[in-house]
């Protein structure tokens, strides 16, 4: 089971060259037009962020269940949390567009308005930024913890037994750190960034909804990775039960998703307070509807009604189909909550294309990189057997 | 008619899949298996196949549509009533009821099927093998009936190679099951 993947010239090529595209659409959308390509900046910001987040989120997670099956793909979910540094760059980086996207940062506008007052101590300019800096510190320390176990595993000698299982009780330790610490940082994260676009609306379940989100779509993301790899000839063990288990995850992830974004939904259309339902009030309007439902149904029904069946959860063509409705869908999701607070128009154009364009590429050259510079499957895990030999359980 | 049955005990759940498959590869017929917790494992090995999921599928299609259809009756056509200015058919409402309901009415519905299936009532008389197989252990049953010595040997020694705790004959004047 030696086994490592090489970047082809060709892939590289491809990556750099959608780097190009979207740093140029950068520049020449903050020159036209800034206040849009700032709002898509942020869009596509988080959502890769939320990729690599919820990779972090699923391989912690499967320290702490010890669970069997997954240990062969465990590089996988650690090398797409390598993105998370670029991401904490890409983010400081937002202090230029500040004005153009957060209205509480204007300070003309706080002394008529009293909620923005009332919010002051929390969201001002520099503790937004102290928070975000505590935010990737810890992210970024406690994955490359994580990585760094798990690469230290590979170089201990098999034999040694009992170095790999106190090196396997570390990382499950950690991963206890990294799920709370994960679950209360990303949620605050979520209510900065996203959330106080809508300064003057509030809703408390908008967090959890936004940690399920990024968790759903960063498994969507890792399946999708591990299909490609296995397209290219690696990981040849995969049955159709580590098929079947990806699947679940994804169908129970956006059941959970449906859950949270209906609950938000229906609270505040229920309540009927004016402060809150003008958030779906913006977002009913013509043309955002459409993107309202479309959200829904690529996020939940899709899923839902395609890999509710057993045969369907184990075929890896229609999973990657629905997988590719999840990549929209998140995009919908974010599109729809921070357009309307910002630029307020509904429309799709070269700036918002090309810098999707550019982080898929960086993501991907990353991601690519990071899988290149360990062996494919930890040779040294104390579950790889049960993950090769993988049944239904 | 008196019947004949061996009796396996087994302590790991290894072992008892081990002894399953190898009595399989003989091709000797297992009557039944006892397992103190589920083994997806057992269910594939006897090809046993489960109508179910179907089942609970269409139990929920049927109460989805039901409660649906009640709630729209109810609120709609019978007794409109607003309130808090929604309107009549204020459908996000009628979801988290539909949902509690469906629940519910699949769950009931599941176990009374599953009951119907396999002749579940109280009060009916059923027939324990070995009384440890209500307890920790993984029992394998099978009929002896119609099998001479020579094979009837061959089954003890198999189950026994594949670590099997205990063997034993037993027979029964009437099954129920």
């Amino acid at each position: 089971m030696e086994d490592q993947t090489k970047l082809s010239r060709t892939f590289r090529i491809i990556t750099l060259t959608l780097i190009i595209i979207g740093a140029c659409t950068f520049l020449f959308g903050v020159l036209t037009d800034p206040e849009r390509t700032w709002a898509n900046y942020l869009i596509v910001n988080y959502y890769f962020l939320s990729l690599a987040m919820g990779a972090a989120f699923f391989l912690a997670l499967q320290s702490i269940s010890q669970s069997g099956w997954s240990a062969a793909f465990k590089r996988v979910p650690e090398a797409m949390t390598a993105y998370i540094p670029f991401a904490a760059v890409f983010f400081l980086l937002i202090f230029f567009g500040l004005s153009d996207l957060y209205h509480w940062s204007d300070k003309g506008a706080i002394p008529n308005d009293q909620l923005l007052q009332h919010k002051l101590p929390f969201l001002n300019v520099p503790f937004f930024f102290a928070r975000m800096l505590i935010y990737f510190a810890l992210w970024v320390i406690l994955t490359s913890i994580l990585r760094r176990i798990s690469i230290k595993e590979d170089q201990t000698d098999p034999t040694n037994q009992k170095e790999i299982l106190s090196l396997f009780n570390k990382s499950e330790l950690y991963s206890k750190i990294f799920i709370f610490v994960f679950a209360i940082t990303f949620s605050l994260a979520a209510f900065d960034w996203i959330m106080s676009i809508d300064v003057h609306w509030y809703s408390t379940i908008f967090a959890l909804k936004n940690v399920v989100a990024s968790f759903l779509h960063g498994v969507s993301i890792l399946a999708l990775i591990i299909f490609v790899l296995y397209k290219e000839g690696h990981f040849p063990f995969i049955n159709k039960y580590h098929l079947h288990d990806l699947a679940r995850y994804i169908f129970m992830l956006s059941i959970v998703w449906g859950y949270f974004w209906f609950a938000q939904f229906m609270i505040i259309w229920y309540g009927n307070i004016p402060e809150e339902t003008i958030y779906y009030f913006v977002r009913w309007k013509e043309g955002w509807k459409v993107l309202f439902f479309l959200e829904i149904i690529s996020n939940w029904a899709i899923p839902f009604l395609i890999l509710l069946p057993v045969k369907t959860s184990r075929n890896m063509t229609v999973i990657t189909a629905v997988i590719l409705f999840l990549i929209i869908g998140q995009y919908l999701d974010l599109f729809g909550q921070v357009i309307p607070g910002t630029t307020g128009s509904l429309r799709f154009g070269w700036i918002e294309a090309g810098l999707f364009l550019g982080y898929a590429g960086l993501f991907s050259l990353v991601v690519g990189v990071s899988l290149s510079k360990a062996k494919l499957i930890p040779p040294n895990h104390p579950y790889l057997d049960e993950s090769i030999n993988h049944l239904f359980k | 008619m008196k019947r004949v049955f061996k009796i396996g005990i087994f302590d790991e759940e290894e072992r008892f899949i081990s002894s399953i498959e190898s009595l399989q590869k003989k091709e000797f017929k297992i009557y039944d298996v006892f397992t103190p917790y589920p083994v997806h494992e057992v269910f594939h090995l006897l090809k046993r196949k489960s109508r179910l999921p179907t089942a609970a599928y269409f139990f929920g299609l049927f109460a989805i549509i039901g409660v649906l259809a009640f709630l729209y009756y109810t609120s709609v056509i019978d007794w409109p009533i607003v309130y808090g200015g929604k309107p009549f058919n204020s459908f996000p409402s009628f979801i988290v009821v539909t949902i509690v309901i469906t629940i519910f009415t699949v769950t009931i519905a599941s176990l009374a099927a599953f009951s119907a299936r396999s002749k579940l009532i109280p009060g009916r008389e059923n027939t324990i093998f070995d009384s440890r197989a209500t307890d920790d252990k993984f029992v394998i049953v099978v009929n002896t009936d119609l099998l001479d010595n020579s094979k009837s040997e061959q089954i003890t020694t198999l189950m026994k190679e594949n670590g099997a705790v205990e063997v034993y004959d037993k027979d029964f004047e009437n099954i129920y099951a």
